[in-house]
């Protein structure tokens, strides 16, 4: 497909499906079904850009002028292999949301009225258009422009369920998190422009060439502090577990699944392209901020998500820990990068394994959003305690869901263990090069990330078990039924990318090389992760020159079909003839709902285990009749609590009001002092800035 | 493709020889464990006839589950067979097929626990529930340490294959053992009762619901679906006992592919494993079953062993 023309055709394709919005004047119905079709056509179109960018020539950058808005910028796209790259995984994304989203809302919210409607096709092109056009940003105000839509589109979004007030406080936290964010990103960038005299990333280039070490680093920190807020690191991560679920439950895929790549796209290219010296390797601050950050917020995200009874809100702190996993891999990357010694082979197999992961998490988190959709849709329930038994009434979800809650839990031979594999591949040959403590760090790093996927296994094994099966706790669980076919079709697409993804990740190699040649100005993916045939992976070579590790994911998934097939066989047994049904036993009683294993129950010696960081609060209150003796109620309420909300953002929270506490006694309300202030804040100002000139 | 010095067949081979030799390795410890106790205790063979039982039985199955359930123990048994394809049994040296890397086996060991744990909680009953809760717990506590005493071995060779580890390790013995290969080793032999289910950390001879793990996850299957879980869990001992002695024995002398070569193999194999089973079975006689939340701690002692090892082996 011609670029150009894709990128139109894109613009025209969101453009029409938020247009679409006014068709609701005359049924809501129509308007969502033609703003679906329309970010279907757009994600589709999408798919052929990024496709035919990824597996064409490699090194070319289209650059593509857009209409002059301002007098002092000129704005225009531009496409290299990174932008397609996350073109590609925000596409296939809103490809499912597209197709799931039009029957959701209308059995979730079939009362909804066409106003709501309106809302929810306008802002859900404009968000996937923002985010599909931010990626192809080829200069720092259209970046930052298409960064403030996606913003404002995913909080229309969130808040858009108005029947609940809880929406609106995650909307509020959302947005002043979002837009802290995004002034540290304004800062960055205009302290670049300013030098650069010029908004496009081709002079930012020039201008951060000639920054200082200290200016430079700065400017780093700002970007990861900007970009971390919005892809949701620990501590930067209390709005999304609230705002996450608030959303319809394809939004909550999109936003969970691509919008916090975009923020990591937005850190490569800031980092990688952009801001890096011209010659040798990244201040080693960089990357192992980025890898200690990574390590925490995988470690934290997950032992949040094993305490959440809320399903929505589960998937949302794994979706911290998935982006702790990246950022391994990406800070690991950085820490590599043009290193002496240690080889560039090495960053890229790290840079691999973080993009790949970005397509991964992209792919299962969106399936198990969709899915847990599926289940509200159906019951209106999102605690896990009550629902169950969902198997027997919608085994395409709970099939789709399982398959979703393997991939996550980093289990073969599914594509979460590719990416997991490939990054502790590259953390090991990390640390078989840094000796001292840089090298425990590295292989540090990598128990955590081990203890990352134990946990999430443990966390999913909850979270399907306590939904899907045993027995239905509730009348809402138990009335069930089967999602319709669009929503299932629209799961069955992610899940099926699931599962080729992890088959077969050597073909995905090839889409990988240009991202990664052209960042790291090295080898591409395919030529060392891939150097021995697309079906085998191997970690490149060591420093000795020795083959390192490989493994071939078809080869397992062929040997376990195998298996499966001559267990099955071995299972059937010598007696024919369907199994006799029994109930559960339970000790002799007859078993009912109540004695089913809940999600709290099951989270509860890792409770116990990891006690520090959850401090845990449990409060039974009895009431007795006369003696104590004789209990007529317990009442029960346990939580944990998130440290960096207790610790951090609540002593903020004080500060703040504390300080406007004392503000108020200032605040007069005569004109006269406040002129008065103005003024002595201007002669401030004067004083700091005015003596250069 | 690379040319590795164990073929496929050879590959095969030694799954099916794990799989047929797992059920002896559980008789053996429990003869051992028997004999300790003062007891005659049943024949070696008895898991055997046991299995042969189950599999010609009919199969029970709660109401309540769903159609996942009876697909379980077939998957837990492939993945836990797979894993055993892994392991080099007679022959050290990277295979010829890209087979044989340690965190692949993590990880398909990972994956028989995680559907045994979602088995567990389709019948509904409160036994599976806890098992499951319990066994989900352990096993992050592990995997972790597990992983650090392979990354121990492996950074000095630079590679997580298993099978070039093991060549590594050569033909030397404890002579030219590193202080760091004591330190992995204890770390291993803290994490083998967990790994394979035994006491101190879980009782395999027991559903009383105070000190099961493993076995409470197994409750609602039966006939040979409970066959197939039991053969999962004989799989996954060997192969774990498998794991250690490829860390850290080195492998049979055998260099050609002959018959004599191949019979030297298994038997420096049957001669090690032997002696990793009788460490299990003293160890299940002389210690009491510690309690579920103490035993976080025992695996701390692996932790900082494992911890340590790895730190020698960087620093």
């Amino acid at each position: 497909m011609n670029v150009d023309s894709g990128l139109n055709l894109m613009a025209a394709c969101y453009g029409a499906g938020a247009l679409s919005a006014l068709l609701a004047r005359w049924s809501g119905r129509l308007a969502l079904s033609v703003g679906h079709l329309a970010t279907l056509a757009g994600a589709v179109v999408g798919l052929g850009v990024s496709l035919s960018v990824l597996l064409g020539a490699p090194g070319r950058t289209l650059t593509q002028p857009l209409p002059a808005l301002f007098p002092f910028a000129r704005l225009s796209l531009s496409v290299d292999g990174l932008s397609a790259y996350f073109l590609l995984v925000i596409s296939l994304v809103a490809v499912a949301a597209a197709v799931y989203g039009p029957a959701y809302l209308r059995t979730y919210s079939p009362d909804a009225g066409p106003a709501r409607q309106a809302t929810q096709v306008l802002a859900l092109n404009v968000f996937v258009g923002c985010m599909a056009f931010l990626c192809c940003a080829g200069d720092a105000m259209t970046f930052l422009l298409f960064w403030e839509g996606m913003t404002l589109a995913s909080y229309v979004l969130v808040v858009s369920d108005d029947r609940d007030g809880e929406n609106a406080r995650a909307g509020l936290l959302y947005m002043v998190m979002a837009h802290g964010g995004t002034a540290l990103l304004l800062v960055a960038f205009l302290v670049l422009t300013e030098r650069a005299g010029a908004f496009d990333f081709a002079a930012l280039r020039a201008a951060a060439g000639d920054l200082d070490g200290t200016t430079r680093t700065t400017l780093f920190f700002l970007a990861l502090v900007g970009f971390g807020t919005k892809a949701g690191v620990v501590p930067l991560h209390v709005w999304l577990p609230r705002a996450h679920p608030a959303a319809p439950s394809h939004v909550s895929a999109l936003m969970s699944g691509v919008m916090l790549k975009v923020a990591i796209y937005g850190l490569l290219r800031f980092a990688f392209d952009i801001l890096a010296p011209v010659a040798g390797p990244l201040p080693s601050s960089w990357g192992w901020t980025v890898l200690v950050v990574g390590t925490t917020s995988a470690v934290l995200g997950v032992l949040y998500a094993l305490q959440q009874h809320d399903i929505k809100r589960l998937l949302a702190f794994h979706s911290v820990e998935n982006i702790g996993i990246i950022l391994i891999g990406v800070g690991l990357a950085m820490i590599l990068w043009r290193r002496e010694g240690v080889g560039g082979v090495l960053a890229t197999v790290a840079l691999t394994a973080a993009l790949l992961h970005t397509l991964n998490h992209a792919a299962f988190k969106g399936l198990l959003f969709l899915g847990a959709g599926s289940v509200i849709s159906r019951t209106h329930v999102r605690n896990m305690e009550e629902l169950g038994g969902l198997a027997r009434r919608m085994p395409w979800t709970a099939g789709l869901f399982l398959l979703g809650a393997i991939a996550i839990s980093a289990l073969p031979p599914l594509n979460g263990f590719v990416s997991e594999w490939l990054t502790f591949q590259a953390l090991l040959g990390g640390a078989g090069r840094f000796h001292g403590p840089a090298g425990l760090v590295i292989v540090f790093s990598a128990a955590m990330l081990a203890l990352t996927g134990g946990l999430a296994a443990a966390c999913f094994a909850k979270a399907f078990g306590v939904t899907f099966l045993g027995r239905p706790r509730t009348a809402h669980a138990e009335h069930a039924t089967e999602a319709p076919p669009s929503m299932i079709v629209g799961m069955a697409w992610l899940g099926a990318l699931c599962v080729a993804l992890g088959v077969a990740p050597g073909y995905a190699m090839r889409l990988l090389d240009a991202p990664t040649a052209g960042l790291l100005h090295g080898p591409g993916a395919s030529a060392v992760v891939t150097a021995r045939g697309p079906m085998v992976l191997s970690a490149g070579l060591t420093a000795s020159g020795t083959a390192a590790t490989a493994i071939s994911m078809t080869m397992v998934t062929a040997l376990l079909i195998a298996l499966t097939a001559i267990a099955w066989v071995l299972r059937r047994g010598s007696r024919r003839g369907p199994p006799r049904a029994a109930p559960t036993w339970a000790c002799g009683m007859s078993p009912t709902s109540r004695f089913d294993y809940t999600a709290t129950a099951f989270a509860k010696p890792l409770r116990f285990v990891f006690a520090t960081l959850y401090r845990p609060r449990r409060e039974v209150i009895r009431e007795t009749a006369g003696t104590p003796y004789v209990v007529r109620r317990i009442h029960y309420a346990g939580e944990v609590v998130d440290l960096a909300e207790t610790q951090i953002y609540h002593r903020v929270q004080r500060g703040i009001s504390s300080l406007s506490q004392s503000i108020r006694a200032r605040s007069t309300g005569r004109i006269h002092g406040y002129i008065g202030f103005v003024l002595a804040a201007l002669f401030v100002a004067l004083l700091l800035f005015g003596v250069d000139q | 493709m690379m040319t590795g010095e164990r073929s496929l067949g050879l590959l095969l081979f030694e799954m099916t020889f794990l799989v047929l030799l797992g059920p002896l390795v559980t008789g053996i410890i429990q003869k051992i464990k028997a004999r300790i106790q003062c007891r005659q205790g049943a024949g070696v063979l008895q898991p055997y006839r046991d299995l042969a039982k189950l599999f010609r039985k009919g199969t029970v199955q709660a109401d309540t589950a769903s159609g996942l359930f009876r697909l379980i123990p077939v998957l837990v048994l492939a993945a836990t067979v797979a894993a055993g394809a892994l392991i080099p049994v007679v022959r050290a040296g990277p295979p010829s097929f890209p087979l044989g890397d340690a965190l692949l086996l993590l990880g398909l060991l990972a994956l028989a626990r995680f559907l045994t744990a979602v088995g567990a909680l389709d019948a509904g009953g409160a036994f599976g529930g806890m098992g499951a809760s319990r066994e989900m717990t352990l096993a992050p506590l592990v995997e972790p340490v597990l992983m650090m005493v392979v990354f121990s071995t492996a950074v000095a060779a630079g590679t997580t294959e298993l099978g070039a580890l093991a060549a590594q390790r050569g033909t030397s013995w404890v002579l030219a053992w590193h202080a760091a290969d004591f330190l992995g080793f204890a770390a291993m032999l803290v994490l083998l009762p967990a790994e394979t289910g035994r006491i101190p950390v879980d009782n395999p001879d027991t559903h009383l619901e105070l000190t099961m793990l493993h076995e409470g996850m197994l409750l609602e299957h039966s006939g040979p679906g409970l066959g197939c879980m039991l053969l999962a869990s004989h799989t996954r001992q060997i192969v774990t006992l498998g794991l250690v002695s490829a860390l850290f024995f080195p492998i049979g002398p055998a260099n050609g592919a002959d018959a004599a070569g191949l019979l030297l193999g298994v038997g420096a194999f049957a001669a090690k494993i032997l002696v990793l089973a009788s460490y299990l079975a003293l160890v299940e006689s002389s210690y009491a079953k510690l309690r579920l939340f103490r035993v976080p701690q025992f695996l701390g002692i692996g932790f900082v062993c494992a911890l340590t090892a790895l730190a020698l082996r960087i620093l």
